[in-house]
């Protein structure tokens, strides 16, 4: 990385890491915060375009009409044929209860 | 000529006039498999052998089984007078992101190594309805993030059937192999920055991207909800069509499905393409990447050998009676790239939050104390180093404080991206184009281990791709010839909305119009001794 | 002493009574089903699936919006608020942040003399900042130093709604809920039951100095499960927050957990207050819009308000505000007695005494469905008219009504098949008042002493004589003659 100043501090970084729950080895660490600021300068070019204020944000490519566009879906209970597939996908389960560790305490006097 | 290598309509009419049952296709599929794919990608590879180095490795899973029980049930509807649908005992692969029932489905992550899913994604459901043969998931870049297969957790990744010490593109890697090298004359991918139309030019097949919204991407493993299309790759347009026509359309599942009818592919295309309007823009012929030594942008044109075999398919197209229109302007196309980095973050970003070890997948084992500590090491654990790119990418550009100046900006500018083609295909407009034509990539194959790990530069080896998926619409790569190094050169066509006909019909033309060419009768590298 | 008030806003969350959750097609209600029963790929954030919007969560939506005064927009937006916890599995929620479906309205809730420490009663005119669309969470328990998870309720629809911070009592706070638990039973778009989760309600509360205009920093109160509870927590909550200011203290942004076995606020570490939650457009849905032919038909049955109702029961039937306040507290107990009434063409005072206090005992007592007893208005309608005409009297007409309840017979069959018409046949009545003073000796003598209380109890022998069935003020007047 050359002359422009790395946006993405260490600090910053670590932030990001804790936002995502992520736990890093530290060499991944390295890795990843040097292609991140490689993509940042990128990402960068972004704010040279002059994008006028009226010009839309899309969400989709694809623009869609009221023809165009799927129907909402009609208020009817189906059951799912095999719910038990779907517990039966985690690690820890008991009494068909999912199971996880505690929450770190948040309630203080 | 072997049952393997015929084309997917050329095997379903030999299957519904008995000239060969199903189980037979499928066997010679498995013998091709077993010769040239070697073993399948697993997560504790072990060092890579020899061998390794010249197989293909298109598969994670191969479902021998129940492929079988697939094929006998074609056979039996045969026998008894049934119709098995228009895919009948055609045998294809599965690009091992979308979610099949009772089979290990694992987007190529440690995280979802063990996931066999519940559900069947609306795609393959409806290959399996229409009579299609299963033989199992092939390999992808882990959760879809990369170019070229290699950061699949499930080793050894996928090679090239043409020249196996290169890669064979990405996402869609071993769809693209798989059909190259005869395993299967169809798979199922997924587009969501070029990933089928790059692995398909790469690997010497025609890999079609959809419009937006016109395959539901129910079951599909989300990266960019906004961006990903799942689509056919085959040995040729045909081929392509019939698959599109099995999955295409809306589905109950998927709020953006479009509810636009299905034209019958296969009937357009045969038509006249005289009187088409191609055209060729300047800014498809540049590369644009950034010098990160420099900090400064760089224009290179595009190497000569691509250039040419685009011109070469425009002259065809000359000859056939359509109207070549040049200089056409997309002058927002070197965009594509950070708008992409910008967009498919932020979606990826929050696609990924529900793999925390707690309800399927990978959950840390080691000593955990508490929640906080089971998602990190479980996530941190399962996720390789492209998923966490993406996920930290994102979650900067879309934090509060930042959100106006990336997010908000890339989504304006990916309406600029759009007015580029709707200005290019508008009928009351300058150019009137039914379709634009370009190259697919900056580059033929590039060797493994090459590009992998600079993500700046593998994400640029899509820049030609990705406009399109910012705009929703259509684009198909086939192939226009070889390189000197023998390796496949892939031509794109992109189209309006909705157009994917057209989009095949030109690519028939072209494939009829060049059938006695030279370049055609070479073989990939792994098919050459046989 | 400096006086203050208090500055409350209302958060609610009210969950919608559809049959089906707001994204898939499981059960909208599993109150009672076994732990993880009520799942789909869908609400337990399977890989690869995606959310399709139920549109009688919408039709709700807007009938609530009506209600309220609000103005529903045509188009609206979804985005995903994301953040980490076992009962979200998809790890975001699907919530509208920017662009809800409606904003605006206001509802002008009338505080009874109760709870208005003038004690005259006024009108609390509260605004709503907005109202919008959003998926439930998922629950977790805890058992041990492990939680367990159950996502039933995953992805139930739920319609989040804010005030302006318009109260000023913890008692305006206690009305709000009350009448907004009614409206939603009045419109049948919630069983809006607090105890059961299906309306929950997050308080905000500042105090300032009074007849000032600033906004104070304000704290946040969160797990309270009834309404009692909600009074009792912002009571202490202001007292707090006035005994801190008084010492000079500073009042700071805390999130209060209500604890309702202790009946005590305490403080959370809230980790979310500093989450940022990166809210973004739902890219797996399309833009929610609700066009003018839409709106048309779903508000094609919109009730008139219970408040309006209320209004109309004074001033068109002629009603104190007591009577027309309990008969419209129910949708359906107010529809009966309009047709009472209608049936009945005479005063429609004399209609509601009678409904606001047996009819209502019974319905009450025996979980009865107004529109759908036995004891019809028309039923009740004949039965007044019955008493009035004398053929019955108040007792027996008092007792008929559970007789119809149960068999469903009209009043007039019953007195004719049981013979309960009223004795007051001057010689019938003569006969059995005779009968009870030539019983009585003792009494006849006390009362002829001068204890003329005991006319009531002779009264009382005289109806039990006849089985409830004389005439009570006939027979006080022939036994006074005959006593003297």
């Amino acid at each position: 990385m050359a002359n422009s100043e790395q946006e993405i501090s260490r600090e910053t970084f670590n932030h990001l890491v804790e936002l995502a729950a992520l736990e890093l080895e530290e060499n991944e660490s390295d890795y990843l915060l040097t292609e991140l600021n490689n993509q940042i300068s990128a990402i960068r070019e972004l704010e040279a375009i002059d994008v006028d204020k009226g010009v839309p944000p899309a969400s989709h490519g694809v623009p869609y009409t009221p023809d165009s566009s799927p129907q909402l879906r009609k208020d009817d209970w189906i059951a799912c044929e095999d719910a038990d597939a779907i517990i039966q996908q985690s690690p820890v389960v008991e009494d068909r209860f999912i199971i996880v560790p505690d929450i770190p305490h948040t309630t203080l006097e | 000529m072997q049952l393997c290598d015929l084309s997917a309509v050329e095997i379903r009419n030999h299957i519904i006039s008995k000239q060969a049952s199903a189980v037979e296709v499928l066997e010679s599929c498995l013998q091709r498999i077993k010769q040239v794919d070697g073993r399948p990608g697993e997560l504790e590879s072990g060092p890579e052998t020899k061998e390794d180095t010249e197989r293909v490795h298109a598969f994670i899973t191969l479902t021998k089984d129940a492929a079988r029980a697939q094929a006998e049930m074609v056979d039996k509807m045969i026998a008894s007078g049934e119709d098995p649908g228009p895919l009948a005992g055609v045998p294809a692969t599965i690009k091992d992101v979308f979610c099949v029932k009772d089979t290990p489905s694992t987007v190529g992550s440690r995280i979802l190594a063990n996931f066999i899913s519940p559900y069947t994604a609306t795609p393959v459901a409806r290959m399996r309805s229409a009579g299609a043969v299963l033989l199992g998931k092939v390999n992808l870049d882990e959760f879809t993030y990369g170019s070229s297969t290699e950061s699949s957790a499930f080793q050894p990744s996928t090679r090239n059937p043409w020249n196996t010490s290169r890669v064979p593109g990405g996402s869609s890697g071993g769809s693209a192999a798989s059909v190259a090298a005869g395993e299967a004359p169809l798979s199922l991918g997924t587009d969501t920055a070029g990933s089928i139309r790059q692995p398909a030019a790469f690997c010497g097949v025609v890999g079609l991207k959809p419009t937006y919204g016109r395959v539901s991407r129910y079951g599909l493993i989300a990266f960019g909800s906004s961006l990903d299309c799942p689509g056919p790759l085959a040995k040729n347009a045909k081929d392509a069509a019939l698959l599109l026509r099995v999955i295409a359309g809306p589905d109950q599942r998927d709020a953006t499905g479009a509810n636009v009818p299905v034209p019958d592919y296969l009937e357009l295309l045969e038509k006249e393409i005289k009187g088409k309007r191609i055209g060729l823009s300047p800014d498809y012929f540049q590369i644009t990447f950034p010098d990160l030594e420099t900090g400064e942008y760089v224009q290179q044109p595009v190497p000569a050998e691509i250039q040419e075999a685009v011109l070469r398919t425009a002259d065809v197209y000359r000859s056939l009676g359509a109207e070549i229109i040049e200089d056409v302007p997309m002058p927002n196309t070197r965009y594509g790239i950070p708008v992409y980095f910008v967009i498919s973050r932020v979606e990826a970003a929050s696609n990924l939050h529900r793999f925390d070890g707690v309800k399927y997948g990978y959950r840390a084992d080691s000593e955990i104390v508490d929640l906080k500590m089971l998602y990190k090491k479980s996530r941190g654990e399962g996720f390789g180093p492209q998923p966490k790119l993406r996920i930290l990418m994102g979650m900067y550009v879309s934090a509060a404080q930042y959100s106006e100046q990336y997010y908000q900006k890339a989504l304006q500018v990916r309406t600029l991206i759009r007015r580029d083609f709707e200005r290019a295909f508008d009928l009351n407009g300058k150019y009137k184009l039914d379709a634009l034509l370009t190259p697919t990539t900056p580059s033929t194959a590039f060797p493994m281990k090459d590009v992998y790990g600079d993500t700046v530069l593998m994400q640029y080896a899509d820049q030609l791709a990705v406009p399109a998926n910012h705009a929703g619409i259509p684009g198909v790569s086939f192939p226009g010839g070889l390189d000197a190094d023998g390796l496949p050169i892939g031509v794109q066509l992109l189209g309006p909305d909705f157009t994917e006909g057209v989009l095949l019909q030109l690519t028939h033309a072209y494939e009829q119009a060049t059938l006695d060419d030279e370049w055609r009768t070479l073989r990939p590298a792994v098919l050459r001794e046989m | 002493m400096a006086e203050y008030e208090a500055v409350i806003g209302l958060e609610t969350h009210i969950q919608l009574n559809t049959s089906s959750k707001v994204f898939c097609s499981c059960k909208a209600d599993s109150w009672e089903d076994p732990q993880n029963t009520n799942i789909c790929p869908v609400c337990t954030g399977l890989p690869g699936v995606l959310p399709v919007l139920n549109e009688e969560v919408v039709e709700k939506a807007v009938m609530l919006a009506e209600a309220m005064y609000a103005q529903v927009q045509p188009i609206s937006y979804f985005d995903r608020k994301n953040y980490f916890y076992p009962d979200l599995p998809k790890g975001y929620q699907i919530t509208q942040f920017d662009k809800p479906i409606a904003v605006g309205g206001h509802i002008d809730l009338p505080i009874p003399e109760t709870a208005d420490p003038e004690g005259k009663g006024y009108i609390r005119k509260v605004r709503i900042h907005k109202l919008h669309i959003e998926e439930d969470a998922g629950k977790t328990k805890n058992a041990h130093d492990q939680r367990l998870v159950d996502f039933n309720r995953c992805g139930v629809p739920l319609v989040e709604m804010v005030t302006e911070p318009d109260l000023r009592t913890a008692d305006e706070a206690a009305q709000y809920l009350i009448r907004l638990r009614q409206l939603l039973r009045w419109l049948g778009i919630s069983e809006a039951d607090m105890e059961k989760g299906n309306l929950r309600c997050d308080g905000n509360v500042s105090i300032r100095l009074k007849g000032s205009n600033v906004l104070n920093q304000k704290t946040e109160i969160k797990n309270v499960n009834s309404i009692d509870s909600l009074r009792d927590a912002i009571r202490k909550e202001i007292d707090r927050q006035i005994r801190e200011v008084e010492k000079g203290n500073e009042i700071h942004a805390w999130t209060l957990d209500w604890d309702e076995d202790s009946g005590v606020l305490r403080k959370m570490r809230s980790k979310e207050t500093e989450a940022d939650y990166r809210y973004f457009r739902e890219p797996d849905l399309l833009p929610l819009i609700v066009s003018s032919e839409w709106k048309s038909e779903i508000l094609k049955e919109f009730p008139e308000r219970p408040l309006d109702r209320r209004q109309r029961f004074c001033d068109q039937y002629d009603l104190p505000m007591y009577d027309a306040d309990i008969l419209t507290l129910e949708r359906g107990l107010s529809e009966y007695f309009e047709e009472a009434v209608k049936e009945y063409q005479g005063e429609p005072k004399k209609v509601s005494n009678w409904l606001m206090n047996d009819v209502l005992r019974m319905i009450k007592e025996q979980h009865l469905e107004p529109g759908a007893m036995r004891l019809t208005p028309a039923f009740l309608a004949e039965l007044l008219k019955l008493v009035d005409a004398g053929t019955i009297n108040i007792t027996t007409g008092k007792s008929l009504l559970q007789i119809v309840q149960d068999t469903g017979k009209s009043p007039g069959k019953l007195v004719e098949e049981q013979g309960l018409a009223q004795v007051n046949n001057d010689e019938q009545l003569g006969v059995i008042c005779s009968k009870v003073i030539s019983e009585h000796p003792e009494e006849v003598s006390a009362f002829r002493n001068g204890k003329e209380s005991l006319i009531g109890w002779f009264v009382g022998q005289v109806m039990r004589e006849s089985h409830g069935k004389a005439d009570a003020k006939m027979a006080k007047d022939i036994l006074t003659d005959l006593l003297k």
